[in-house]
């Protein structure tokens, strides 16, 4: 299993490298100065030249490159072009606020979605799967941004049920905040409910026909018995892939979601930063959701692994 | 008219102050106009009431704002408002500030010299951290009147010194308003609460260019340089003191006890920041917000018609620029500029997307709401028929072109609208709209070929322009020879002299004298065409009273209360 976590966080390494990479590039790429950006097209030239000066946007490339590339290594990112500030205690604020509302969209969907999956399977055919897929079919067609501003306005404004803003007031308790965060949430479980509950019942299925799953029934096991020894971890491996990329999109930011609910996740600052052409703040965004990936993959490659031992021994051999 | 109360005027009165007073006493001027010329010329509060007292009209709120900004608002003490601002876009320093969300937060804790009147917050001033302000006959030197007795919030004294060493981090930054009217060393301590100002030119509307409508002229103390910002360094003698501060989030400010107005009615203030008007709108129709300091008629309807929201609809400089090339394309030909122009309805434009709110335009940038438009000027209406006989006299008939515009509130619905109308004339615009990047960067005025500016502009365009308390900006910038955003190419020869006289005119006849130049040349040469003025709309909850913005983000709540 080391050998195994170890190839991963390598190719992890890799990835990273490239990722950062890529988005020096594409930063890099479009002529744009960056003295002149932050400090507007009235300021003169040389107020423009001695920002970039200290900013060291007036370097070579290359130069800014290997900086660039150290800066991560150390995990000195450098300031925010927009406010002036260290970018990385910023971005843990932000992914912070999006670990919260992707925490809370996850615990709604994964129980539900993974209940729905495994009734519908044990009910193949029957009228209870045609409803829980239609259901899943339909719930996973409509995006966030339609669902999120049904749910602000019936919700929110008609019944003010709940608030229609996601930020709840500074040092709430777990319970206002859950409160504030209860909508989006709800807008981003809807869709991965669908995605969720289908995977899962489609696994569930696949086993159910399996040899070794007859052979358990005629071996005499109960259901429930059946279900528990052999069924579940071997129909959930799929959903656990679906679930760990969720992660990740979720953790990444939903801009839709954040949008309607006025709520300063990862994915309002990054798009903040790349309207702003913040390139600190976005280089470091990405280096950060794709740590998010990475490890969000790597969870569930060890959760695969511990469940299915041949997957485990492929990968070691 | 009573001469003896009249004349105990005059005889206190500078020149400039006296051609203003005169021009009232003569019916030239209304007597809204005569408020908002008399405050730019340092008529005291009292000298306005007694001149209109004097020529017959009742002072009743006659005079802008005298010892607080905002009237007093009869209302309950206590309690936090809960504001919907823009977030902002760049760091909190008021020298180097560029958008509306800095310049609404920085403003609830430093103030200017000339703030925006209760009354008419988009264009009359009123005293701030000076309490009068005189031309000399020339209106080349200002002198400032300090107020006294103000504080720092860190409890040091408020002195001239804070005010020239401001004006000196304006003039180094390279401040638009202040560019080649005040230079280095142009600010001068007379005494510790006296400034004069040497201008490099005479600047009519000089107390303009150090208030609320020149954003970055907030007065800052004598150790808070250029780069300083207001969360870093938390200071001011405004209203309020800054608790906390997060760009992506909010802000909330504390009452500053110790302000110069006095206690202000209501504890706290927090700012909520929003990239959109839409979320603002759901907020405070969700009871999170209790005042949006602007919106628009397309995301804002609802609140419009909303019994518990009391909207506030000014009239403003607020507009839409149809830019023509006149120096390349297919629209050299004035007769061409002039029948594209004659096809639009702007009854029907300023109807369907402002639901009324919207004063007509008439090819210039003069807005209705400037004391010195000149209404004497007629009216460009639909006229399909001229339209059709200036195309086949320029040989045009049969135009198609190609309408730029970005993604912006409803200019792309404007776009469509003009298609339609352009059409009845046998004119076929084909409509892009583009990111708001693209289209600023590659169709209105791309930064390559450098000069003369914007000569890489599309031959027709549609682009948003702010309000401004004077059109200075619009004019030497839109349409100057050579200016930085004459993505139209426009150069007369007529214009800029007309526009040189207006800046230098300090008089108010010699003022209209110049508009009446402007508002001809432009109409007549059509290198833009300017449909509307729309209104610039603010508003609160009704719990609320007192409160008021002033058309670039700040936000006004000294004497806001609860009701």
């Amino acid at each position: 299993m080391a050998r195994f976590i170890g190839r991963r966080l390598l190719l992890a390494l890799v990835t990273l490298w490239l990722l950062a990479t890529i988005v020096f590039v594409i930063a890099n790429v479009l002529p744009n100065d960056i003295g002149r950006t932050i400090l507007g097209p009235f300021a003169p030239q040389e107020s423009v030249d001695a920002l970039n000066e200290k900013l060291g946007t007036n370097r070579p490339i290359l130069v800014q490159y290997v900086d660039s590339m150290i800066g991560i290594v150390t995990l000195d990112y450098g300031d925010s072009y927009v406010t002036g500030r260290p970018v990385l205690p910023q971005l843990f604020e932000a992914i912070g606020r999006s670990a919260k509302l992707a925490g809370l969209a996850l615990l709604i969907t994964i129980p539900l979605a993974i209940v729905a999956g495994l009734f519908a399977a044990r009910r193949r055919d029957k009228p209870a799967d045609r409803a829980i897929v239609l259901l899943g079919v339909t719930s996973s067609s409509i995006p966030e941004f339609v669902t999120g501003t049904i749910l602000v306005v019936v919700i929110g404004v008609h019944f003010g049920l709940l608030p229609v803003l996601a930020t709840p007031p500074a040092d709430s308790d777990i319970l206002t905040q859950i409160r504030y965060l209860l909508m989006p949430a709800t807008a981003m479980a809807i869709v991965y409910f669908g995605y969720i509950a289908r995977m899962t019942r489609a696994g569930t299925i696949d086993v159910l026909q399996s040899d070794y799953a007859r052979t358990a029934t005629m071996k005499g096991l109960t259901t429930s018995q059946m279900m528990r020894h052999h069924v579940l971890r071997n129909a959930l491996i799929p959903t656990v892939a679906v679930i760990a990329v969720q992660i990740g999109y979720l953790f990444g930011g939903i801009i839709a979601v954040e949008k309607i609910f006025n709520y300063n996740g990862m994915g309002q600052t990054m798009l903040f930063a790349a309207q702003q052409k913040d390139i600190p703040m976005l280089t470091a965004g990405a280096i950060v959701i794709g740590i998010v990936y990475m490890l969000a993959t790597l969870a569930s490659d060890m959760t695969i692994a511990w469940m299915n031992p041949r997957i485990r021994l492929d990968a070691e051999r | 008219m009573d001469y003896s109360k009249l004349d105990k005027v005059r005889q206190t009165t500078t020149p400039l102050q006296l051609d203003v007073v005169e021009s009232f006493a003569r019916g030239r001027l209304s007597r809204r106009e005569f408020i908002q010329r008399g405050a730019i010329v340092g008529l005291s509060m009292g000298a306005i009431g007694a001149v209109i007292a004097a020529c017959g009209g009742s002072t009743a709120s006659a005079a802008p704002g005298t010892a607080a900004p905002g009237s007093a608002a009869p209302g309950k003490t206590g309690g936090t408002i809960r504001v919907a601002a823009q977030k902002p876009s760049g760091p909190l320093d008021p020298i180097l500030m560029q958008d509306l969300g800095s310049y609404g937060t920085t403003a609830l804790s430093f103030e200017f010299l000339c703030t925006s009147d209760a009354t008419e917050p988009l264009v009359t001033l009123a005293p701030g951290l000076a309490t009068k302000w005189t031309p000399d006959a020339t209106g080349a030197v200002w002198t400032f009147d300090l107020r006294q007795g103000v504080k720092w919030q860190d409890g040091t004294d408020f002195t001239s010194a804070d005010v020239v060493a401001t004006m000196e981090r304006l003039v180094e930054s390279g401040n638009s308003g202040l560019k080649g009217i005040l230079e280095p060393g142009g600010a001068v301590a007379a005494d510790a609460n006296t400034v004069t100002f040497n201008l490099a030119r005479a600047n009519g509307n000089f107390p303009y260019l150090v208030s609320t409508f020149n954003a970055q002229t907030l007065i800052t103390p004598v150790d808070y340089p250029t780069t300083t910002t207001l969360d870093g360094k938390p200071n001011g003698t405004g209203a309020w003191k800054l608790v906390n501060y997060n760009a992506q989030t909010g802000a909330t400010f504390e009452r500053n006890d110790a302000w110069w107005g006095g206690a202000t009615p209501l504890d706290a203030v927090e700012l909520i920041y929003f990239d959109a008007t839409g979320p603002m709108v759901t907020a405070y129709q969700g009871g999170q917000v209790d005042y949006i300091i602007q919106f628009d008629v397309l995301s804002g309807a609802s609140l419009l018609n909303d019994p518990n929201f009391t909207s506030v609809a000014l009239k403003a400089a607020l507009h839409r620029q149809i830019w023509m090339r006149t120096d390349t394309g297919q629209f050299t030909d004035k007769r061409v500029r002039q029948a594209l122009a004659l096809t639009f309805n702007r009854p029907e434009l300023i109807q369907q997307l402002f639901q009324g709110k919207a004063d007509i335009g008439n090819d210039h940038v003069i807005a209705p709401v400037y004391p010195y438009f000149d209404s004497s000027i007629p009216q460009r209406e639909q006229d399909i028929e001229m339209a059709k006989q200036l195309l086949a006299d320029a040989n045009a008939t049969g135009l198609t072109a190609t309408l730029h515009c970005g993604q912006i509130l409803e200019i792309p619905d404007l776009a469509t609208l003009l298609k339609s109308q352009a059409s009845q004339a046998g004119i076929t615009l084909n409509v892009e709209v583009e990111s708001l990047n693209t289209f600023y960067g590659a169709q209105w005025c791309p930064a390559e070929p450098k000069d003369p500016p914007c000569s890489g502009a599309a031959e027709l365009g549609i682009v948003d322009y702010g309000h401004r308390a004077t059109p200075d900006v619009y004019l030497n910038s839109a349409l100057s020879t050579k200016g930085v955003w004459n993505s139209s190419q426009y150069s007369s020869d007529a214009f800029d002299e007309a526009f040189k006289e207006f800046q230098t005119a300090v008089g108010v006849d010699a003022q209209k004298a110049a508009c009446n130049k402007i508002e001809t040349v432009l109409l007549d040469d059509t290198a833009i065409s300017v449909p509307y003025f729309y209104n610039f709309l603010t508003g609160y909850s009704n719990k609320f009273t007192g409160a008021y913005s002033s058309g670039l983000g700040q936000i006004f709540l000294g004497s806001a209360s609860q009701v």
